[in-house]
């Protein structure tokens, strides 16, 4: 997620007060509505995201840094990579993961610029983590109401 | 509805026509997820005339925003066969509308969007695929065959024959990038670093609508068939090469579920039938450049909007469901670059 969920929830909280809000003319439903927004403005600062998911990612995009520098071996583009690996921090999970996900941006950077037969085995390393990455986050997708978003 | 909103129209629309005129209904559209849309409806005396209100937002997926290049060109094609909507009016006088608004004719028709229905079908049948989609690629091409020149549309800035439009429309998405100042995911790096290597060379420099796909035709079903009645959200318009819109067009973002081009023709069929139109070739290395161009521009307006939303620049709750969208670009992305299995449907 970009977004923190902190500034998520005052989001949502916006929009309801200030552009849904005026258009409920129900009282019961504007009851409801200021029911909804009580509650989201107090779980804004009880809630994470999952530790768990944050560590899933950080384990994945670890390994694949690993496995990208042991392919590249001798070549000083390895050490780059080995190096901002060991430069992530350990904790919180969050933190770690998003500055893996940056090591990961540098370390194809860093790949682009070799020869393909040697470039080539360490960038498979890295994609076939961006495939599996990708594959959780979907998991956790929820089935799109954009059609319903887009016709009101 | 802000009933000030409809007096300001009534007003603007009344000192253009040279004649009173009475706002009897006026909507926001909820269509568009990046200008404002008004849909309002005139009284001219005893004629009733539909119209459409365009206004740059404070902050939003395109930013920053200048309506003025849209409407030159719309005016411009306001008497052109191809069915972009008649543009009379613009204005930025803050005292109308606050900020910068065109009108345009409200042409007949609804707006299919690229969402698969509840039953997960796409927004077509067999039939209307089959009518609406050789309409489609035939708009598009005529679309392009426009003399820009003739028209005076240079003020959009054109590329050089050679690499310059295909790097140019990356160098623009990478800055739309750069300044939503939100990190770049790894599969964005790397689809960036793809396209920095393969900008292909054109000589063909035409008109681009830039945003031509499924959710911004206006059509109408009729007994014969579905019939193309509008092209719509300009926003984009510049001079590039065609194959841009080709490739955007025929993006697995706009199938709805189907494995058809914008839900209508297979790809292979769209390009086909837009060559055939056009009597251009839809070479395979540049329609492959723009169709990964596709998704960094397609993440470049989600970052953008999501920086407006985290902000608070906006509160338009729409622009924080990209949040969590981009887990299915990425597989749409991957699967388009070859890392990921599976063809994108």
């Amino acid at each position: 997620m970009t977004i923190p969920l902190e500034a998520l929830i005052d989001g949502a909280v916006r929009t309801l007060t200030e552009a849904v809000l005026p258009d409920v003319t129900s009282r019961f439903a504007r009851g409801q509505l200021f029911a909804v927004v009580d509650v989201l403005r107090n779980l804004r600062d009880r809630l994470e995201v999952k530790a768990a998911l944050h560590e899933a990612e950080a384990a994945s995009a670890a390994a694949a840094l690993e496995r990208a520098a042991a392919a590249l071996g001798r070549e000083a583009a390895a050490a780059r990579i080995a190096g901002a690996l060991a430069a992530a921090p350990a904790g919180p999970p969050a933190e770690r993961a998003a500055a893996l996900r940056a090591a990961l941006v540098a370390a194809l950077e860093t790949i682009d610029v070799l020869p393909p037969e040697v470039g080539d085995p360490a960038r498979a390393a890295i994609t076939e983590h961006l495939a599996a990455q990708t594959m959780r986050d979907l998991a956790l997708l929820k089935p799109s109401l954009l059609g319903e978003i887009s016709k009101g | 509805m802000d009933d000030d909103l409809g007096a300001r129209l009534e007003r603007f629309v009344g000192e253009r026509l040279g004649a009173p005129v009475r706002v009897i209904h006026l909507e926001r559209s909820t269509e568009g997820f990046s200008q404002e849309t008004f849909v309002f409806e005139v009284e001219v005396g005893r004629e009733r005339r539909g119209y459409v209100a365009k206004r740059e937002p404070v902050a939003g997926l395109l930013e920053p925003y200048d309506l003025e290049p849209e409407f030159r060109v719309l005016h411009a094609l306001s008497d052109d066969p191809l069915p972009s909507p008649p543009t009379p009016w613009f204005t930025r006088d803050p005292a109308v509308l606050e900020r910068p608004f065109y009108v345009m004719e409200r042409l007949p028709g609804e707006v299919p969007i690229p969402a698969a229905r509840a039953d997960g079908s796409g927004p077509f049948d067999d039939a209307e695929r089959a009518a609406l989609g050789p309409q489609v690629a035939r708009a598009l091409a005529r679309l392009h065959a426009i003399d820009w020149r003739a028209r005076g549309f240079q003020f959009l800035g054109a590329p050089r024959p050679g690499r310059e439009a295909a790097e140019h429309e990356l160098a623009r998405w990478e800055e739309r990038i750069r300044r939503s100042g939100l990190p770049v995911s790894p599969p964005l790096a790397e689809a960036l670093l793809w396209c920095r290597r393969h900008a292909p060379a054109t000589d063909a420099i035409t008109l681009v609508h830039g945003d031509y796909r499924l959710g911004n035709f206006l059509v109408v079903h009729e007994a014969g068939g579905p019939r193309l009645t509008g092209i719509l959200d300009w926003e984009l318009v510049h001079l590039g090469d065609p194959l841009e819109d080709v490739a955007w067009c025929a993006s697995p973002l706009w199938r709805a579920g189907t494995p058809y081009a914008s839900a209508l023709l297979p790809p292979e069929e769209f390009a086909a039938r837009w060559a055939e139109a056009s009597g251009r070739t839809a070479d395979p290395e540049r329609l492959c450049f723009y169709a990964v161009l596709a998704f960094v521009k397609m993440i470049a307006i989600m970052l953008s909007g999501l920086a407006a939303f985290r902000s608070g620049r906006t509160t338009d709750l729409r622009m924080a469901i990209f949040d969590h969208q981009f887990p299915f670009l990425h597989l749409l992305l991957g699967m388009t670059r070859g890392w990921l299995a599976g063809a994108p449907a």
